[in-house]
């Protein structure tokens, strides 16, 4: 513990400082966790109360008042679902090429990171917008599951990129001579060595646009839309669980109850998916390190 | 082997839209605008399609604005409007399918039977904080009022002309039966609520009361008659060239038979 009765005489002095500076970290790092910890219990203990097993299977009835979020969280899945599948590999993709084929220090390099930022800062109800007169209505989607996932793909790509990007180049380029030294063609080595060891920063970042994805709403108001029914393929609208909780908190008289249980099953979903993400990357890394 | 499968599924995407015209066929009605009929159109558009088995009612969110707008534009065959139509939309057809009024609520002890517009200005500014300052019995005024995003407190907002920064409230309340229960257990307590569900809770006995405005009794039937201030039409609009192909849904949507889930949502239906 520092000094304090001589912090006021010593001010300048390294001890205070560097006591001073660890006293701000503890202090943020406590308010931090207290914000998330006091979130966490407040939608688990009011969520609680209306979240059994039939709730996750039922369909909504008046109005989502009553019922369950059955339907909503299948129209959720596959969202989420065409939005990775898409997102995933046109990423990947994008980020193997501006890391491993484009020379770091090009003019297009340069406008190409800095339109990924400008597109990553988007507000997400601009993408819904666009999504709306893009997918929905010029290319004659509609209302619907599909054209929510797309929107959430283009959403998410940015991010996707520049994490997969920055995994990327933090692989040594001992690596790359080693592979080149060994015969092995550019595609072979970017495929079997430079993914591989960049395995952890690309999953951190389907991750990171997953839990973006799953938390939206307001790209998925005008894109996917608000039909509560059971969906039958990608081209039904469907309700996404964010804007279901939305609805029933601002719209729906009494649906308080529904929507802190909703709430807490988004909760759960994205404590699970983290989870999974984290011991996956964990195992890529143990993996690498191993062979 | 992952290229492939990548491959194919771009494939069958970009046959996506072709899919999509093929599901826009007649057995789909697309509904969009007002949020706040949004989920009363849903539970009519399900009823609906149990009676008719085959055909699809879907009903999108965003706004009145986006309600004519989307009808004009045909991409939506009926639009859900919760205001009075103006003189420039006069070229849709509007059905006035129910209609959202809201009452000012006191204890039942409170001696006072009317405020006037300014008195209720005064007492959700800040500047009235007494009873006697309004002509009642002195005690302390407790001012109920509702979260944002709630329509009740739009509508409430915009018929006194006040901003939500200038309301001064001691409780923040979410739904109607919050609202009930926190004016009849305080008796110095001023809201306001849905005027169903103000009218049902006196009804049944718990102690609150509803208070006229500009002259008019809070009631189901002066929201009903157009007479009671604090209320707003709730309509659906469509092309008049649809008129007949529609006239089953906004006729069923007008019609008893959807009398329970209209009171449900806290709204007064109204008849043709």
């Amino acid at each position: 513990m520092p000094d304090f009765s001589s912090v006021r005489r010593r001010i300048f002095a390294p001890q205070a400082r560097d006591g001073a500076l660890r006293m701000a970290i503890w202090a943020a790092a406590g308010i931090l966790f207290a914000c998330a910890a006091w979130l966490m219990l407040d939608v688990a203990v009011r969520g609680a109360a209306g979240l059994d097993w039939r709730f996750l299977v039922d369909e909504p009835a008046r109005a989502g008042r009553a019922g369950g979020i059955g339907p909503i969280l299948v129209s959720t899945g596959l969202i989420l679902a065409v939005a990775i599948a898409v997102a995933a590999p046109l990423g990947l993709a994008a980020a193997i090429f501006l890391a491993e084929f484009l020379p770091s220090g090009s003019r297009f390099a340069a406008w190409t990171s800095i339109s990924l930022d400008v597109l990553a800062g988007i507000p997400s109800i601009v993408f819904g917008l666009f999504g709306n007169a893009f997918f929905s209505v010029w290319l004659g989607m509609g209302f619907s599951i599909l054209s929510g996932g797309l929107t959430l793909a283009c959403m998410i790509l940015p991010l996707l990129i520049r994490t997969a990007e920055h995994g990327l180049r933090m692989v040594p380029d001992e690596w790359r001579h080693g592979a080149a030294a060994l015969g092995m063609s550019r595609f072979s080595s970017v495929w079997r060595i430079v993914l591989p060891a960049a395995g952890p920063a690309v999953t951190a970042g389907l991750l990171l646009g997953l839990g973006r994805a799953t938390a939206e709403t307001a790209a998925l108001v005008f894109t996917s839309g608000y039909v509560d029914r059971m969906p039958s393929s990608l081209l039904d609208s469907g309700r996404a669980l964010s804007l279901h909780i939305y609805d029933l908190a601002m719209n729906v008289a009494g649906g308080d109850r529904n929507a802190y249980a909703s709430a807490l099953v988004l909760l759960l979903f994205l404590i699970v998916v983290n989870g999974l993400a984290m011991s996956f990357s964990d195992y890529l890394l143990r993996k690498r390190i191993a062979a | 082997m992952f290229f492939h499968r990548a491959l194919a599924f771009l494939l069958v995407l970009s046959m996506a839209p072709g899919f999509a015209a093929a599901a826009h066929a007649g057995d789909r009605i697309v509904v969009t605008g007002s949020s706040t009929i949004a989920p009363l159109m849903a539970e009519i558009g399900k009823r609906y399609e149990k009676l008719h088995p085959g055909l699809r009612i879907d009903v999108q969110s965003g706004g009145s604005t986006r309600g004519v707008t989307d009808v004009r534009a045909g991409l939506s065959d009926i639009g859900m409007v919760s205001r009075a139509m103006t003189a420039g939309e006069s070229d849709l057809l509007a059905y006035e399918i129910a209609r959202d009024g809201v009452a000012i609520i006191l204890h039942r002890d409170n001696p006072l039977t009317e405020l006037s517009n300014r008195q209720i200005v005064d007492i959700y500014t800040g500047r009235a904080t007494d009873w006697a300052d309004v002509g009642g019995k002195p005690g302390k005024i407790t001012v109920v009022n509702k979260a944002e995003g709630r329509s009740t407190l739009e509508l409430f907002l915009a018929h006194f002309g006040l901003g939500v920064r200038d309301i001064v409230a001691h409780v923040v309340i979410g739904d109607n039966q919050q609202g009930i229960k926190t004016v009849s257990a305080n008796p110095g307590a001023i809201g306001y609520v849905s005027i169903g569900t103000a009218e049902f809770e006196a009804s049944v006995g718990t102690p609150v009361k509803l208070l006229g405005l500009e002259g008019v009794p809070a009631s189901v039937a002066n929201v009903k008659n157009g007479t009671y201030p604090l209320s707003r039409p709730l309509n659906l609009v469509v092309r008049p060239a649809d008129r007949e192909r529609l006239e089953p849904v906004t006729s069923f949507a007008r019609s008893a038979d959807v009398d329970d889930i209209v009171a449900d949502q806290f709204f007064v239906p109204s008849h043709p």
